[in-house]
Formats: structure tokens, sequence, C-alpha cells
């Protein structure tokens, strides 16, 4: 009998093993992989969704390159709120929408200078389904707009391409990588304040296919923001630059070469080319491969009624390129390069704390260092450090060591007859 | 006689390590954030060592009543009466304590996994497996403890590890967290958490005498210290303050942050591995305490009949709670503020009723 009742109930709990109570087919469910917010017109927010159309899910229909190009599209809906808009779009989608994978979360300039942007994030970062690593995004323009665009340009799919575009972070600096709980943990603090990838559409307007040539003036290549590089090509979505907010209000942006500094003193900076005037020769260039190995120093103290940031930073450098033919190899014209390229560092970094302060919104973590000056949670909360950091004084020290010279240790110039007389 | 035959230091340990330990997947670590602020880490030391001083209490009145289990020494020292009121409270704690964290379970299992999916089929599953686990005993209770213990533990461990990279030292700043008074107190409040260590007492005949229990006792809680120390140490350094006190199922959001690139990341499954596994143990052996007190108060030799009916109430129970803010600021706070009572104070009258009325091996007192 007992063997019987054994049997009868381990049948019942392998029927119901078959699989979850709440199970949903994956053919029955939309991966959202991208999600849009700009103001609405209808309604408060419009929200836009992108999603594979899984038109090739029922298998065979592959170019002859093999693992064809996923479709996408997308919808978009004005809607009271995030949820009721999911609902609302339910009714005329066929499948289920589901967010657990999705990457991107957009939001509209209009919408993050509105200041509405927290009454939005703090709803999703509440839902269960998206992910606290999804990446944050405000886009110059429409993010309606942006979807559109966001197609995958290299590649089968949007979300590994996107994911792709967003690891340049770590080999450029041009842009921060935000997720949804650097950005919420930002919203919520006393002392920091939140920050977002810039991204917009190319529209290619900036390219100048035609005019003079180009003499001797010189750009860094980082002094964009993001729709404006000169360039052209199929992909028009490109991240360039940092929006900087106050609390859930967009105050101002950053570019390219802004963001690299402040990604510096956050101790985020990993890689970059940065270009810089000769030294010697300034009409022409030297470009350097820099690393930030080692953790910035950065002391905040609150005796007197300002406080005072000391910032101390150690970067490595290699050369890349020297287009004058100097030989800044050699120890004596290293030091000499190794000096100007520490002044050009700490300028920036100076510039752009400036920049930061007058928007009063410590974008560098500097709140983080002057914490430890506070022995309770009340204290440092009743100090506010948000309201202090526009009246910091704030120091900067820069080391730039040029470890290595790439694959020559004498560069000469080509020959030339004129030169050469 | 109920026999639960004899178990090894080792199934001992890890017996009520994991019964201990199993609260950092729930709630417990948000609410001391709300308390304590990023003092959580330390603070649980402080709750370890006071909880250390409760099992000092419990180690002397074994040592007072020498092959006796708690039940049997509440009745020797108070008498008849008073034994039977003591050894009521405590059985029906228990079995407050498994069908609230039963509750907790389903409903934080709600949250992040089973959304769709009703209380009583959630709980349903639970149940059936505390059933035949309860069936089983203590010894094959314990050696499961000490199976599961190792891959439960490095799974722990890698969790930890891997979330390194969104680790910032910074966060343990304010070091005081919301003051040192408050840290203090609620250090001596909470230190019910450790409060299992009690089941050395309910179960004494199976530890094969005092000498180890005092053993088991002091390792289990250094060992449950640590695991819980280290990981409210790695959600502070993950989560800011004021971050950490909003979040439910600290683990499980800790994993989810875990992000080595498209090929390494999306490793919560390992979390919920170890919690499911670790809540099942907990609620089972606290709800087992349950049934071998409400055995020796009626005298009652078969246990089957209890575990079946046992099982039907912390089933109902769990059940009817209205939502999860009752669970958590209501039910858990009431046993997280007043368990050390029942845990530790009850014993301590008990010991000090024994002196005074001269019970129990004085050669031992």
């Amino acid at each position: 009998m007992r063997k019987v009742v054994a049997a009868f109930i381990l049948i019942i709990l392998m029927l119901n093993l078959t699989s979850c109570y709440d199970a949903i087919e994956i053919n029955n469910m939309l991966h959202v992989v991208a999600i849009g917010v700009d103001r609405g017109v209808s309604d408060k927010w419009r929200l836009t969704l992108q999603f594979p159309t899984i038109k090739g899910s029922g298998g065979g229909s592959q170019s002859s390159g093999g693992g064809g190009q996923e479709e996408y599209t997308h919808v978009t809906i004005d809607a009271p709120s995030f949820f009721a808009g999911i609902n609302m779009l339910n009714a005329s989608l066929p499948r289920r929408l589901t967010f657990m994978h999705a990457q991107i979360i957009v939001f509209s300039e209009e919408l993050a200078k509105s200041g509405l942007i927290d009454e939005y994030i703090t709803s999703i970062h509440r839902f269960r389904e998206i992910r606290q690593s999804a990446h944050m995004l405000i886009v110059k323009g429409k993010a309606d707009e942006f979807l559109k665009e966001n197609e995958p340009f290299i590649g089968n799919l949007v979300a590994k391409s996107f994911q792709m575009l967003i690891n340049e972070s770590n080999n450029t600096g041009f842009f921060p990588r935000v997720t949804l709980e650097d950005f919420y943990s930002g919203l919520k603090s006393s002392y920091r304040q939140p920050i977002a990838t810039l991204t917009a559409i190319n529209d290619f307007k900036s390219f100048q296919k035609e005019g003079e040539p180009w003499e001797t003036g010189f750009k860094t290549g980082g002094d964009y923001i993001a729709g404006k590089l000169p360039r052209i090509g199929k992909n028009k979505i490109e991240l360039f630059g940092t929006a900087l907010f106050d609390g859930g209000t967009m105050v101002g942006e950053l570019s390219g070469d802004e963001t690299r500094y402040m990604l510096m003193v956050r101790d985020e900076f990993e890689r970059g080319f940065f270009t810089m005037k000769d030294p010697k020769e300034q009409e022409m260039i030297i470009a350097l491969d820099v690393r930030g190995p080692t953790k910035p120093k950065i002391k905040v103290t609150l005796d007197d009624t300002v406080p005072v940031i000391h910032l101390k930073m150690h970067l490595n450098a290699d050369i890349l390129a020297i287009q004058s033919g100097v030989n800044y190899e050699h120890p004596k014209l290293k030091v000499l390069l190794e000096k100007e390229f520490q002044q050009i560092i700490k300028n920036g970094i100076e510039k752009v704390v400036r920049k930061c302060q007058n928007l009063n919104t410590d974008v560098f973590m500097f709140g983080d260092h002057a914490i430890k000056n506070f022995l309770t949670i009340d204290d440092l909360e009743n100090y506010n450090w948000n309201s202090h950091f526009e009246d910091a004084k704030v120091t900067v020290e820069v080391k730039v060591a040029i470890r290595r010279t790439g694959t020559q240790i004498d560069g000469q110039l080509a020959r030339d007859t004129e030169r050469d007389e | 006689m109920i026999e639960e035959g004899k178990l090894g230091v080792q199934e001992a340990v890890w017996l009520i390590t994991i019964a201990i330990i199993s609260k950092v997947f729930f709630s417990g670590p948000t609410t001391m954030v709300a308390i304590v602020g990023n003092a959580d880490w330390y603070v649980t030391i402080l709750s370890a060592a006071i909880a250390m001083i409760g099992f000092v209490f419990i180690y002397l009145l074994l040592k007072r009543f020498p092959e006796k289990d708690i039940t049997e020494i509440f009745n020797l020292s108070l008498g008849r009466f008073f034994g039977f009121i003591f050894s009521g409270i405590l059985a029906l704690y228990m079995l407050f304590v498994s069908s609230t964290r039963l509750a907790e379970f389903s409903e934080v299992f709600k949250v992040y996994i089973l959304p769709l999916s009703p209380n009583w089929y959630i709980i349903g599953f639970f149940i059936v497996s505390v059933f035949v686990l309860s069936r089983l005993g203590l010894e094959s209770m314990a050696r499961f403890s000490k199976l599961a213990a190792y891959p439960m533990l490095t799974g722990l461990i890698v969790v930890l590890a891997l979330s390194a990279r969104n680790y910032n030292i910074k966060n343990i700043y304010p070091i005081l967290g919301h003051g040192l008074s408050k840290t203090i107190t609620t250090g001596i409040m909470r230190s019910s958490i450790y409060g299992e260590i009690i089941i050395l007492a309910i179960f004494a005949k199976a530890f094969q005498g005092i000498k180890y229990i005092r053993r088991e006792g002091i390792i289990s809680i250094g060992l449950s210290a640590l695991i819980i120390s280290a990981s409210l140490l790695a959600f502070t350094l993950t989560f800011p303050y004021y971050i950490a006190q909003e979040l439910l199922g600290l683990v499980y959001q800790m994993a989810e942050l875990i992000d080595y690139g498209p090929f390494f990341q999306r490793i919560e499954p390992i979390t919920l591995f170890i919690w499911i596994i670790s809540a099942l143990i907990s609620i089972t052996i606290i709800f087992y305490s349950f049934v071998l007190i409400f055995c020796k108060m009626f005298k009652i030799q078969d246990k089957k009949p209890i575990i079946l009916g046992g099982v039907t109430i912390i089933y109902a129970v769990s059940l009817i709670h209205k939502d999860i803010t009752t669970i958590i600021f209501r039910n858990i706070d009431f046993m997280r503020n007043l368990g050390s009572i029942v845990f530790f104070i009850l014993p301590l009258l008990t010991l000090i009723v024994a002196a005074i009325r001269k019970k129990g091996d004085r050669q031992n007192a």
C-alpha cells in the first residue's frame, strides 16, 4: 500500500514538474530589446518599444551568408504610465511583451530636461523584468526616432551590436557606460549626481563633402557631442559625450574630451588615443595611447566653510605618432612631452570641474570621498554634499609617464630634398 | 521514546549554520540596512557575540541536566505546569518562525521567479519537501545539510567573488551608519538572528554529549557570523545604504549585476539554488523542532501524524498572511526584536530557577 501511495505522489509531482505553473512558450513571447521614452501628446508618456519580428523563427529562411539578418520593428504609444502602455500595446500585439532582454533604455533630451525622468525611472527600477544592468541613454532628439534608426549595422542582433558599441567606452573614453542601477543610485544620493550616455542620430550634415582643405588648425577629435561627428556611413547612431543631471533634471552635457576627463576623475577611464599639438612644432600633432592604471588619489577636507578637494592623478601613455619627426623618444625631450601633456590634462580637468560646479552637479564622485569626513549617515545627509559642491576649491595634480614609444625608438622624418638642403 | 539517532560535529554545525544563514537571502539584510545603515556588516558580529552569551546560558543549562533535552529540562527545573508553558511558548514560536519564513520565501520567490504562480502552488510544493524531509528525521536532515553545504558555500563564494567588480569600498562610509547607539541596541536586539542555536538544546540527546554541543554551538555561531557578515559587507560594497534599504532580495539583485561581457552574465540561477536549499533546510529543521517539542509536551511517541498535521497547519498559516509588507514589517520585525526572549531568556530563567530550586546535577552547575 505504501509503495502505491508513494508511486501516486511521485506521478503527481512529475506531472507538475513538466513545466512551471506559469510557463509561457518562447514562441508566445516578444522580447523587447530597447525601450524609448518621450514626452507624450495624447497622454503623459510616449513609449516606444523595439523588438525582433521573429519572422525567421520557423527555420530555413536564412540568407546565403549564414545566420540571416534579424528584422526589427517598433511600436509607439502614448500612455499614462509605462505599465499601462505595456497593457495597451498588448491589445494590438499577438504575443506577450517581455523585457528580460531589454538592454537599452533611451530617454529624449526634452524629457530629461523637463525634470520628469525620475518619475519614470523609479517605476521601471521596481519592475522585476528589467535588469539593473540595462544601459541608460539620453538621445538628442526623439527617442522614437532613435529606435527607428537602431538597427544592427554589423552582425545580426541589435542587442549584441549595441552591447559591443557600449563596450567601446572602455576603448575610447568618449562616452560613459551607465547602467540603470548607476543612474538610479545617482538619483537617490545626497552626495553624487547621475549621468547618462549621450546619443543621437547623426544626419551627416556635419560632414562637408566639398570645401577648402584643412590647413594647420588643431582639433583633438573629442570636442564633439553626439550627432555632430563629421562622418558619413550606414550607421546613423552614435554615442558621444555625457548628459549631466542635477537630481532628475538634465542640466548640461559634456563633449567627448570632457567625458574623458570626467571618467579619469571617476576612475572609469581605461584607455583612449589622445591627440596633442607638438610642443616644438605647433602645426604638427602627436598621438598618444593613454591608459589610467592607477587610482586617482582624491582627498576632500571640510575644515572650513568651503570644501577643499585635492586630486592627484597618474597616467601612463605610449607614443603612437610624431608627425614632426622630433626625437621625443630621447629622455630629455620625453620629459618635455610629458610635461606638456600633463598640462593639457590638468587644464582639461580643471575646466570640466568648473563647468560642472557652475551647473552644481558633482558627477566626479568627489562626494564618495567627502563621506569619509562624516561618522554617521545623519551627519552626512544634514551636510548635503550636493549643495556644497559648487563652492568647493579644487586643486588638480597630474603626472604623466610615457612608458613606450611604439615600434620605434628613434623615429626620423621621411627624406625630403628641400628639407635636406 | 523518541530517538533521533546520533550526529557528528560537522553534520550538526552545517545544519545549524544553514538554518541561521538562510535569512541572508530574504528581506533581513534590507531591514537591517534600513535600521543601521551601512554598519550592518559589523552589527551582525555584535549580534553573534550576544548570541554567544545566550548560548552560554543554554550550555550551562544542558550541563546542569546531562542527557536531557530542553523540554525535559523545563519540566525538571520549573515543574510540570511551568515546564509545559515554557515548552508550549517555544513550540508555538518555532511554528510561527517556520510558517513566517515559508510565507516570506513564497512572496520573495513570487516577486523574482514565479510572478504568476499562486501562493498555494509555490508553498504547496515546498511543503511536500518539508514533509518528506521531516519524515526522514533529524539524522537525514543533518546529513543532507552537510551534503548541500559545500556546493552552497561554493556558490555563495562565487557570487561574492564575481560581484567584486561592482564593489565600491567607499560605501562603508560613514563608518558608524545611523550612529553608535542605534548600532549597539540593534546588535543586541537582533541577536535572535542566531537564535536557531537553540536547536542544539531541543535535540540535545542526538549530539553525543555536552562537550560536543559546546563545540558545535561555538563553531555554528562563529561560522554563521562570518558568512552573514561577509554577505552583508558584499551588499554594502555593491549598493550604497540608500539603495540597499529599498531592495528586496539583495543576493539576487547583486548577482543580477554581474556582467563580464555577453558570455558571462545572468548567473542569478546560482543564487536560486543556494536560496531554495537553505530555505528548505531552515524551514524543515525549525518545523521539526516544533514537532519534537509538541510530541514531548503531550508524551506522543509517534511523530508521523504530528508531522502531517503540522505541515497542514504551516501550509494554512503561511497562506493566510495579508501581504508581503505585513510579513516583513510586522511578523519578521516581531521575530527579530523579541526572538531573543524565547531563544535565550527562557533558558536563562530556567537556569536561574534550577539554581534557586537546586535542581539538576549540581556538580556540573
